[in-house]
């Protein structure tokens, strides 16, 4: 049982990890270009928000799986 | 209320004689968006300035030049002046200004050339005082060539080989040289300097040590800084005495040009004048009244077209909703949020303003993510404090999200989590730490009323998870039928019924049958009963998802298919709400166990450091509540939600109106 609880927790860690990697490797560009584009008119910043925090779902995924898993292990 | 005010397009007309008047009435009257006079309609010129106009700008400019020589920055507002006694007094006002500050200012302007020319001065003189050599030294000379200038390099042992007599000075770690060559070996030494990088500087006036003279001109700075700061508080004085008179006739006379140039929107010919403009179709009769009242018979008001949604809806097309002004028309407090909506854009004039729906579901949501009434009483709070102090349509916005958050925070936290700064209130059957164990008290898991109990507590967020997840997939699938629904409304208005049934009807039906579906999911895979595939849910599910997109595939084509895992993704979205608050509870319970482990066996001076580790800790928590819940909370109305209905692009309603700030109109 503790070797099963371990490589659960290490499949959370695993999934929340990865996933939160992939969600900034995606929002740093995309960040990036926002602040560019309120650099040139600050009415876009809604508009950048929105666009910014789309892939950051992938996370709330990843984080959804682990929350799963560990509660398998509990 | 869901929709922006009726707007009614007008024309004033009138004499040319009665503009002024027109003017100030339209001014006063706060409900007209004025509309652009177009420049090329046959038989109209744009009007020209009211006379005021050219006088006005010119004191203005008077004013400004002032107000930049007495360096008067954005202060505390001072006192308001009647914009009367402005009137009265500016033009005397800005002679004498002109003659008392022209003075001060001259003669600081004055002191600071000289500072400016004297640390040339210091900084051409800085160098030589590292040669040991006196100023007339370097010059008047007949058959000696001196270079003086800076080098890369020391020319010391190449102007040995090559030359037979020079002298040569260096200072500053060799870096600075004077050379002192025959006539006849300048051009060789020059070439050598040129081969070290050598830039000549240009020889200073003077006599003697350079020391004695920089010494000299440190003290001329000295007394001149001296004359500066009494210049200054003089001009600091005058500022005192004079800002807010000048800020204000400021105010008044931009508001004066601002009101003479009016007409350069309106359409003229020789002696009348057109306007071409919106108002609410509500204080349409209160206009032609005040007109009336006010003016008489000689300007008139003419009746364009009343744009009313059905009107915009008919033939479909050649309407363009982006010219009509948009009023927002949302009763108090939504009104607050309607910044959150002019963020992403200002909603079109036949499109439904989702302000009223985004102030009740983001509160929610916000405090659905922290629900702790330790932390929603501060939120209160903060809100109301900014509520009543802050100006500025951003933190007013932070203010109203803080305010109307931490009220649904302590609803939540008290009701639905009972929990304060991360622990429960009443004793917890997973042996926690709670209120309960803290005071030694136990504290009720409910309160009974009679026949109601009203629950104190009714989830952890750490133990009840799953239902905790569930919960908020529920919400979320709400939240988006609202959503869908409102796109139903917006084509349906915009576009008639059969598109709107087409493009909006066929994804409240998918999503219906991923409802049924996922009931079904829930029973497989949590509860662990087995999949029948005849189950009635099953059946119903399908059924919808596959009629749903049959007319979506009608409505939309083959995007249907690729948005279909989009939607999924939206409704597992929302199980950020519970996340949110675990990842809080869990840091509060961390900060709380340090806390009181380190009393625990100490005692002493342990639990001044308890004390801080929580009170650090839980400020942390506060903070990273309000980004975390309030960017996820407001991330959920702008990304899932708006997606499915929202357009945007409208024109804000922008009535002809004056703001005062530092004078009082009579």
């Amino acid at each position: 049982m503790a070797l099963e609880a371990g490589l659960i927790a290490v499949g959370a860690g695993i999934a929340v990890g990865l996933a939160g990697l992939g969600a900034g490797l995606a929002e740093k560009d995309v960040g990036a270009a926002a602040v560019g584009a309120m650099a040139e008119n600050e009415k876009l910043f809604g508009k950048g928000l929105v666009l910014m925090v789309i892939p950051e779902t992938i996370v709330i995924f990843g984080l959804v799986m682990a929350i799963l898993l560990w509660l398998k292990m509990v | 209320m869901l929709l922006p005010e009726q707007m009614t397009r007008i024309l004033i007309i009138g004499s040319k004689d009665l503009l002024p008047r027109t003017v100030d009435l339209l001014y006063d009257l706060r409900t007209v968006h004025l509309v652009d006079f177009p420049p090329d309609v046959e038989g109209f010129t744009l009007g020209s300035p009211l006379p005021v106009a050219s006088e006005a700008s010119g004191k203005l400019l008077k004013l400004r030049a002032v107000e930049k020589d007495l360096e008067i920055k954005e202060p505390k507002v001072p006192e308001p002046i009647s914009s009367e006694r402005i009137r009265k007094e500016i033009d005397d006002a800005i002679v004498s200004l002109d003659i008392e500050i022209s003075d001060v200012v001259g003669s600081k302007t004055k002191i600071q050339q000289r500072l400016s020319d004297l640390d040339q001065k210091k900084r051409d003189l800085q160098p030589f005082a590292a040669l040991p050599l006196d100023l007339e030294m370097y010059r008047d000379y007949r058959n000696v060539t001196v270079f003086v200038g800076s080098v890369r390099a020391n020319p010391d042992g190449v102007l040995l080989e090559s030359l037979d007599q020079f002298e040569l000075y260096t200072g500053d770690e060799n870096r600075f040289v004077a050379l002192f060559v025959p006539r006849s070996d300048a051009d060789e030494a020059q070439r050598i300097l040129v081969q070290h990088g050598f830039s000549e500087v240009s020889l200073p006036y003077g006599t003697g040590r350079p020391e004695s003279t920089l010494n000299e001109i440190e003290k001329e700075e000295s007394i001149l800084r001296k004359g500066l700061d009494e210049v200054q508080e003089k001009l600091r004085k005058l500022r005192e005495k004079h800002a807010a008179f000048v800020l204000a006739s400021e105010e008044e006379l931009s508001i004066m040009v601002g009101k003479a140039e009016t007409p350069l929107r309106a359409g003229a010919t020789a002696h009348s004048f057109v306007m071409d403009a919106w108002v609410p179709s509500k204080s349409l009769d209160g206009l032609k009244n005040l007109f009336q009242m006010k003016i008489g018979d000689g300007v008139y008001i003419g009746l364009l077209e009343v744009k009313d949604w059905k009107d915009l809806n008919e033939g479909g097309k050649g309407v363009v909703s982006e010219e009509i002004p948009t009023k927002a028309s949302n009763p108090r407090p939504a009104n607050l949020f309607e910044y959150l909506v002019e963020l992403i854009s200002t909603p079109r004039y036949d499109e439904i303003d989702p302000t009223l729906i985004i102030s009740f579901f983001f509160p929610l949501f916000f405090g659905l993510m922290v629900g702790d009434v330790g932390y929603g009483i501060p939120f209160v709070i903060l809100g109301y404090i900014g509520l009543k102090k802050v100006r500025s349509d951003e933190w007013r916005t932070i203010a109203t999200m803080l305010f109307f958050g931490g009220i649904f925070t302590i609803l939540f936290g008290f009701f639905f989590f009972g929990e304060a700064l991360g622990m429960h209130f009443a004793p917890s059957p997973y042996g926690d730490l709670t209120w309960s164990g803290l005071l030694g008290i136990d504290l009720p898991h409910q309160i009974n009323l009679g026949a109601f109990s009203i629950p104190i507590g009714m989830f952890s967020k750490l133990h009840d998870v799953k239902i905790l997840l569930y919960i908020s997939m529920w919400i979320g699938i709400i939240h988006l039928f609202i959503g869908f629904g409102l796109g139903f409304a917006n084509v349906a208005i915009r576009r008639g019924l059969r598109h709107a049934l087409f493009e909006k009807l066929s994804w409240i039906l998918i999503l219906a049958g991923g409802v049924f579906l996922l009931l079904l999911m829930v029973d497989a895979l949590i509860l662990g009963k087995p999949l029948v595939v005849t189950d009635l849910r099953m059946l119903a599910g399908v059924g919808l998802l596959i009629v749903g997109m049959v007319i979506g595939l009608r409505g939309e084509g083959a995007k249907v298919f690729l948005e279909l895992p989009g939607l999924m993704s939206n409704v597992i979205s929302y199980t950020r709400l519970t996340a949110i608050g675990m990842s809080k509870a869990g840091l509060a319970l961390a900060f709380n166990s340090i806390s009181i482990e380190m009393i625990a066996p100490g005692g002493g001076i342990m639990i001044v450091f308890a004390i801080l580790v929580f009170i650090v800790g839980h400020l942390m928590i506060f903070i990273l509540a309000i980004i975390s819940a309030g960017l996820h909370g407001i991330r959920l109305q702008y990304v899932e939600f708006f997606m499915k209905f929202y357009e945007g692009g409208g024109l804000k309603f922008n009535p002809l109106k004056i703001r005062r700030k530092y004078t009082t109109e009579v």
